[in-house]
């Protein structure tokens, strides 16, 4: 059985340069599931997550990512061929975009670089008001900010009532209050919808 | 206190991008995506009055700015130690709402995790997890 601090080895290892990626699946699984399990350093409540980094990106080299934090710090974010990535579904490191928002977990590196296990991109969590529902789109007010939800035909789903998610938009209530998890547009009031929860 | 079961989400709280970028520090002053915080429903008298968790049917103990939690996914089993950072969810406007992990399954809102909070425990893109909240380890 493969531990889980093999995996932070291999994406150590990985972000040095020292890792066999091909026998990268030997380790168990490299889904963000299995990223979650990954052993990392006890965070004090209330304090800075130094295996967490967020910010702007604001250039890609290789698989190096920089990013700008919101605190104005430069984050240095290393990918790796074990590196997960979602932008709206899982996809791979060439969606990542300069101007793209990111939220990054993973293993910080001696020379202060963040080793990726899992990369968000554009990442929004909302909780929101209906104010009106068409085919393509989910108008919503987000603390008094107006946002466009853009239907994504075969992507976007609603969970009602915490039943399985399908396809069918049309009983997202409008009036009703929702939790919206998305892909924000950058730069725009706009996202575009990964999974409605809404209570119907 | 005995532990609650619910639900949990994440928010926006500090300064961050996209539509984050008028969210606060919060009802604490001290909120930042990057800490290991929460927003409780019942962080004061009057966060109570908004959240209004007694709508559905839940009695939560208030507890202040930096009071710590242990939130536990009961997905996974995976726990994050957090500290109080703002007011919220609200808690009534999601009274019924379930998530579950096959059989086992949390029911209303009761607390939202910073970005660095909740990916310690799932995935972002999970939206909504069934938690278990409890004040020791």
């Amino acid at each position: 059985m493969t531990s889980q601090f093999d995996r932070r080895q291999f994406l150590t290892r990985a972000a040095l340069g020292g890792a066999t990626v091909v026998g990268a699946t030997a380790l168990g699984s490299l889904a963000p599931e299995a990223a979650f399990g990954a052993v990392g350093p006890q965070v004090a409540p209330g304090t800075p997550d130094p295996s967490f980094a967020e910010g702007r990106v604001s250039s890609v080299d290789g698989s190096m990512i920089l990013a700008k934090g919101s605190d104005g710090t430069l984050n240095r974010i290393q990918t790796t061929s074990g590196t997960s990535f979602w932008k709206l579904t899982p996809t791979t490191a060439s969606a990542v975009q300069v101007g793209d928002g990111l939220y990054a977990r993973g293993v910080r590196m001696p020379d202060g670089s963040l080793a990726a296990d899992a990369l968000w991109l554009n990442i929004v969590s909302l909780d929101a008001h209906v104010v009106t529902l068409a085919t393509d789109a989910v108008h919503l007010d987000h603390q008094g900010n107006r946002i466009t939800g853009h239907v994504v035909k075969g992507v976007s789903a609603a969970v009602y009532n915490g039943t399985p998610a399908v396809t069918d938009l049309s009983m997202v209530p409008v009036g009703g209050h929702v939790h919206v998890v998305g892909a924000w547009l950058p730069d725009t009031a706009e996202i575009q919808i990964s999974t409605v929860y809404a209570k119907v | 206190m005995t532990a609650v079961i619910g639900e949990a989400s994440w928010f926006c709280c500090g300064s961050a991008w996209g539509p984050c970028g008028s969210a606060g520090g919060g009802a604490c002053g001290n909120c930042s995506s990057s800490k290991h915080q929460h927003a409780w429903p019942a962080a004061s008298a009057a966060c109570t009055s908004i959240t209004d968790p007694a709508a559905c049917g839940i009695s939560l103990t208030q507890r202040g700015c930096g009071f710590v939690h242990y939130v536990t996914n009961l997905c996974n089993g995976k726990e994050v130690g957090s500290s109080i950072a703002d007011c919220g969810p609200n808690t009534h406007q999601f009274c019924g709402e379930r998530t579950c992990c096959g059989s086992t399954c949390g029911t209303n809102r009761i607390v939202d995790l910073t970005a660095s909070a909740f990916s310690a425990i799932a995935s972002l893109s999970s939206g909504l997890i069934p938690i278990k909240v409890d004040v020791v380890a």
